[in-house]
């Protein structure tokens, strides 16, 4: 082993005595690269998957926490490495300091045939409403949904009239009309799977984002 | 001609907005210092609420950030002298239309993918000039250097 790096340093110092020039020159500056890295989830801290290409050919899988590439433009990307919490900051935390707050999901479950919501979603809307009000820019989708009780164009409005409902309260608590998007699925996307004439409470339901 | 009418009526039946206009594909939710959005060839100054559309470019400058949230709740941000454009949005689950591309020029950004990573996991994709980038969730950080 020492005998071989001798070797190496010898033939160095050979390499470097017919060609002085070499030594003399600066290394040159890596070509600018992209940098990809997975993080783990903001809110739930769990790590998904990315895969990088390049249109060249060649892939690279990042699956772990702070798994990085790096890619020259007309290359394939590099072997995967781990980034240090630092280098993610330094590198992307003026991009990560931009990031909009989390949006948040509310389901609200009406009595059989009705558009009267049950006491306990009637509790959640105000925690709904609470959390549009926190928001500097909120807006927000509201889908309806209904049990299979009845016919499909029948449960188109009545899932509309529970979304409805759900929009005037948002629009009482001072949201424009403008940010705010109501769609009825009727009994087309049942959270539960039933027969058609199935009575669910579990269907008959209308579910809210919050941005 | 057919085809815009067409496009109408399908926006009328699922949204309560009316018109021919498209539907917004999300919204500004974060400015700091200079950022604009590019819609046709003129670039506005972006402002928190504004609603941005597909094919919408956005820009910042040396003191700028940005912060977006698209309608299936993906989530992209932008650090300064940055550039991105959402070349595609679908986000109509119910028809099976989910796509998500977005095109990074130069800068720095960060996502977090929504809905439409959680419905079909191959539908985002992010590209540079060097490469591209398959978000399968959720929290991917890119940094565009390459020329």
């Amino acid at each position: 082993m020492r005998l071989a790096g001798l070797a190496l340093v010898v033939m160095f110092a050979c390499a470097c005595h017919s060609h002085p020039k070499i030594v003399q020159a600066a290394a040159p500056p890596p070509p600018p690269s992209d940098i990809i890295a997975l993080l783990g989830d903001p809110e739930t801290n769990t790590v998904g998957h990315a895969i990088v290409s390049s249109p060249i050919g060649g892939s690279v899988e990042l699956t772990t926490e702070r798994a990085g590439t790096r890619v020259v433009i007309g290359e394939s990307p590099s072997a995967p490495f781990t980034l240090a919490e630092t280098q993610v900051q330094q590198l992307f935390g003026d991009a990560l300091a931009a990031r909009p707050p989390a949006p948040r999901h509310f389901v609200l479950y009406f009595e059989k045939g009705s558009s009267h919501l049950t006491p306990e979603s009637e509790a959640l809307v105000t925690e709904l409403l609470a959390f549009v009000k926190s928001l500097s820019v909120p807006d927000v989708t509201i889908v309806g949904h209904t049990d299979t009780t009845g016919t499909a164009e029948s449960n188109i409005e009545l899932g509309r009239t529970r979304a409805m409902l759900i929009r005037n309260r948002v629009v009482a608590a001072g949201l424009d009309d403008s940010v705010i998007s109501v769609v009825s699925h009727g009994e087309a996307d049942l959270l539960v799977r039933t027969p058609d004439e199935t009575p669910e409470p579990k269907n008959r339901r209308v579910e809210v984002s919050v941005r | 001609m057919g085809a815009c009418i067409v496009a109408g009526v399908l926006v009328g039946l699922v949204s309560t907005s009316q018109g021919p206009h498209k539907e917004p594909a999300g919204y500004v939710k974060v400015v700091m210092g200079a950022a604009t959005i590019t819609r046709g060839s003129v670039p506005m100054p972006a402002r928190p609420g504004d609603a941005v559309y597909e094919d919408d470019g956005f820009r910042t400058g040396a003191d700028g950030r940005l912060g977006i949230t698209l309608k299936d709740d993906t989530r992209v941000s932008l650090g300064p002298n940055s550039e991105i454009g959402l070349s595609e949005f679908k986000f109509s689950p119910a028809e099976g239309q989910l796509g998500l591309v977005m095109k990074l020029l130069r800068g720095v950004a960060a996502f977090v993918s929504g809905r439409i990573v959680a419905l079909r996991s191959d539908a985002m994709r992010i590209e540079t000039p060097a490469t591209i980038v398959g978000v399968r969730g959720s929290h991917v950080v890119i940094r565009a250097e390459a020329p």
